[in-house]
């Protein structure tokens, strides 16, 4: 594990203990509950695939927000995120894509708890395996400020179970 | 014109201490509403603070044709602690109840069938719910995994440590999920709904009935509450009655207010309360308070709670108020906690259950050392200034830390970055707001040092040097007197605009931002302006580009960062209704300040008793809007009392000080029942003076403009107090 996770699980350790001493080991256990639920709420873990032109994966809740969200964009291993080559449908598997360059405050796209809603984002194939990180920006102009979501995960290939 | 909301477009919520219902009221827990420009359905059951189930329906099969409650709805409204909505098929009526039940947190639900047919009818009823078991604290999130385990009379649902129990009192129950029968093995993974199936036979001019109830919220909480009272559906009617004998106390022990020369305002109060009361909250763990607002706003918001305690000592509730107070207290934070945004002394922005809280505001904290004080002033209890003088000490040093050295303001921003951080590394997914400021506008940028935050960190400083008098602690409190004082200098100097008409709303990296917001006001009603520079900048506020008819926006209409439709840069808050009119109030300029009351009064009527949140800025329709929020009716209540009643309370000394500002052309106002201490005060005025009566014990001084008289326990004192002129 390098240094700087170790680090960073110490300190998380030692806050843990910090609020179980203050607030009761009940307090820690559940924010736990929370922190957990949340990870395994929004990125569907699995759903990662490489494609022939990019990546897909799938939210299976939104990300912090609900809401209409007139701008979504994505970025690949730190790319800046772009609506360009992103595409996004409502029923995984089934549905028909909408371009992200077409969302605006008229065409939204439309986040609202327990919806899936799977993304294709084209990226170029540098043949490295191995983990990629994934960054989804949305904008709703109903509560401007940016709602941000990362995950780090390996892709499969198309037609590989997860 | 205010736009009157159509009765069924009106929600129905139902509360008891620990739960929830939200309902369209046709049937069905189904309340589907505009959120942030798309629609989610809130409906559903929500215990101890946490979302037990989406939308929660009832099919019925009759003769072979399929149908909803909807469909057969015939009428609605409210019952003894609960609502009932009726229905009719050929001979069949139904009518159902519905309850929030306190103890085991949960919602009850029962239909009784009267049959009117010459033969058996069988019904097949189907309740159907999707389990959520998320607290509504992190917005929008329906967790993917869930284990089902069958139970006697229902099924259990878990979801990490949240827990729900689904049971039923019905004849040949069975019970499926997502379409296959549950069987004795637990089932986990991904569930899209719950089915509990039953035949339902009603007799020939016979009567049948079924009754379900959902009930949970922490898995813990739920078995040790089910170890007390069992795992069958409790009595809705003992429960209801229970309910609605509790509320009918509370009212009781309220004061009444009339206007005869306004009474729309006498109304409005009356609405105003008891939307206050739908939002008090015990969900467990000992917490105590109010619920922030409904839907997306069900946890307790500790923001949002120091606006609604001193609406709660006006209603005469000092005891909800310790309690409530103490559970906050409870979790101020004595370290830095980088992973939930804390800091030493600083009060969390939310707890629930769990107990789950977190920091990581900027304007919280300063909101308590007020409600403390006002606290002791209306209970006359000097006790727990000893037991909460170190919390308010620690408050007071998180400030201190906050103080910029170089401007001598409060810095504020970048509260919640910490907790991002501090995980980040770990973390297999990140996610965030870029919210880089947490002031009471959130959603806005009001880097650095904002206008209405300065006012709260004197606010501060001039209470807790105030409080400080009664332990006796004279060095401290001269602190605070010395930087209350040089900060309101700084203030006058650095934000009153050049000529004079309004001030500025923040200052960033020593730059002046020149925006017009409400939050300006504040520093009026602080009493921190000279007069003539208050009254100018009352009067700018109320220009038409702050000023809608529907209330007061969060930003001017003239800026060029103006968005009808956002949240802080635009919209309509009915909060900031308050503020305008307690900062006319405070410049003695009674007509305006009784209008903003009067515009905030008929929101309430327009929405038929509920306070929305947020207005569009440009027409007077809710959006992005909870349908009621406490930040919506609490401050108006208050400001009936402090401000239009001119009251202040006294208890500690025995004191009530009251110089009313009724406008000019009011003839007369009549107030019972106002507690202080353990008394209660009546005042009857009229121009030609005030007429008061103290049942309480030992004697009460009152004063006026005019002079003060004492009242010996159970005595009526006439007061020559002619109403000045403005």
């Amino acid at each position: 594990m390098p240094r700087h996770r170790v680090e960073a699980l110490l300190g998380l350790a030692r806050q843990g203990l910090e609020i179980a001493a203050e607030f009761g080991t009940h307090s820690i256990e559940a924010m736990i509950w929370v922190a957990l639920t949340v990870e395994a709420s929004v990125y569907q873990p699995g759903s990662f695939v490489r494609t022939p032109t990019g990546v897909r994966f799938i939210l299976a809740n939104p990300p912090l927000r609900t809401g209409a969200f007139a701008a979504c964009r994505v970025g690949v291993d730190g790319r800046a995120p772009t609506a360009t080559g992103v595409r996004f449908r409502a029923s995984p598997g089934e549905g028909a894509w909408s371009s992200a360059d077409e969302v605006s405050e008229d065409r939204p796209l439309h986040f609202r708890p327990g919806d899936p809603v799977e993304f294709e984002a084209e990226c170029t194939d540098d043949g490295r395996s191995g983990p990629r990180t994934v960054r989804l920006e949305l904008e709703c102009p109903a509560i401007p400020p940016l709602v941000w979501f990362e995950f780090t995960d390996t892709p499969r290939r198309t037609g590989t179970e997860p | 014109m205010v736009p009157v909301l159509e009765v069924a477009e009106r929600p129905v919520l139902l509360t008891s201490s620990a739960s929830a219902a939200l309902l369209d009221g046709r049937g069905d827990l189904t309340l589907p509403r505009e959120t942030r420009g798309t629609r989610v359905d809130w409906g559903g059951v929500y215990g101890q603070l946490v979302r037990l189930t989406g939308p929660w329906t009832v099919d019925l099969t009759f003769d072979g044709r399929k149908t909803d409650l909807p469909s057969l709805w015939t009428s609605a409204g409210p019952i003894r602690g609960g609502w009932q909505t009726r229905h009719r098929i050929e001979g069949l009526e139904l009518v159902q109840d519905v309850v929030a039940i306190p103890q085991p947190a949960g919602v009850g639900r029962r239909i009784r069938f009267a049959s009117s047919e010459d033969r058996p009818v069988p019904v097949q009823v189907t309740s159907r719910f999707a389990p959520f078991l998320f607290p509504v604290l992190v917005e929008g999130i329906r967790p993917v995994s869930f284990r089902v385990a069958p139970s006697p009379t229902g099924v259990v649902v878990r979801q990490e440590g949240f827990a729900l129990r689904a049971l039923a009192r019905a004849p040949n129950l069975t019970i499926s999920v997502d379409g296959a029968p549950l069987t004795d093995l637990d089932r986990r993974g991904a569930v899209r709904s719950i089915e509990f199936d039953h035949t339902v036979e009603v007799p020939a001019h016979g009567r049948a009935e079924i009754q379900w109830e959902i009930r949970g919220g922490i898995g813990r909480d739920l078995e040790a509450a089910e170890r007390e009272v069992g795992g069958e559906c409790v009595d809705l009617d003992v429960v209801g009655a229970a309910l609605a004998s509790g509320e009918q106390e509370w009212l009781r022990r309220t004061p009444e207010l009339d206007f005869p020369d306004a009474p729309e305002l006498g109304i409005a109060y009356r609405s105003a309360r008891s939307a206050l009361r739908a939002l008090y909250s015990a969900p467990g763990d000992g917490l105590v308070g109010a619920v922030a607002g409904y839907p997306w706003y069900s946890a307790i918001w500790c923001r949002d709670l120091a606006v609604m305690l001193p609406a709660l000592l006006w209603l005469g509730d000092s005891e909800w108020v310790e309690r409530s107070l103490t559970s906050v207290f409870r979790f101020q934070s004595r370290r830095t906690l980088p992973i939930l945004g804390g800091e030493p002394g600083e009060l969390p922005m939310q707890v629930a259950p769990g107990p789950i809280f977190l920091y990581g505001t900027s304007d919280s904290t300063l909101r308590f050392p007020e409600v403390v004080e006002q606290y002791h002033r209306h209970a006359g209890d000097r006790g727990t200034v000893g037991e909460w003088a170190d919390a308010l000490h620690r408050i007071v040093e998180w400030g201190r830390r906050r103080v910029d050295p170089a401007t001598g303001l409060f810095r504020h921003g970048d509260e919640a970055e910490a907790i991002g951080t501090a995980t980040a590394s770990l973390a297999r997914v990140r996610y965030g707001i870029d919210s880089p400021d947490t002031t009471i506008w959130d959603s806005a940028d009001r880097r650095d040092h904002a206008i209405d935050v300065q006012v709260l960190w004197w606010s501060t400083l001039r209470v807790t040097e105030r409080l400080l008098r009664h332990t006796g602690d004279h060095q401290r409190r001269g602190v605070c007197h010395d930087q209350a004082d040089a900060l309101a200098q700084l203030l006058r100097t650095r934000y009153v605009l050049p000529d004079g008409t309004y001030l500025y709303d923040t200052i960033r990296k020593g730059v002046p931002v020149h925006q017009v917001r409400p939050n300006a006001l504040r520093a009026v009603s602080a009493g921190l302006l000279d007069g003539p520079t208050a009254a100018r900048v009352v009067g700018r506020a109320a220009a038409a580009d702050l000023t809608s008819r529907w209330g007061v926006r969060t930003l001017s209409s003239d800026d060029p960062g103006y968005d009808p439709q956002a949240y802080h840069e635009g919209q309509v808050w009915s909060i900031a209704t308050a503020w305008a009119a307690e900062a006319a109030f405070e410049v003695g300029d009674r007509d305006l300040a009784v209008s903003y009351l009067r515009c905030l009064a008929a929101r309430y009527a327009a929405e038929s008793g509920w306070a929305n949140e947020c207005y569009r800025g440009d027409r007077a329709e809710p959006f992005n809007s909870c349908f009621l929020l406490g930040f919506s009716v609490a401050p108006f209540l208050s400001l009936l009392f402090e401000r239009l009643w001119g009251i202040r309370v006294d208890a500690l000394r025995g004191r009530v000080r009251v110089t009313p500002q009724f406008p000019t052309a009011w003839k007369a106002a009549r107030l019972r029942h106002l507690r202080v201490g353990d008394g209660h005060l009546d005042l009857e005025w009229q121009r030609r003076g005030l007429v008061a009566n103290w049942s309480g014990p030992g004697t009460l001084v009152l004063e006026t403009t005019e002079g003060e008289q004492s009242l010996p326990a159970g005595t009526t004192a006439e007061i020559e107090f002619p109403v000045k002129q403005a």
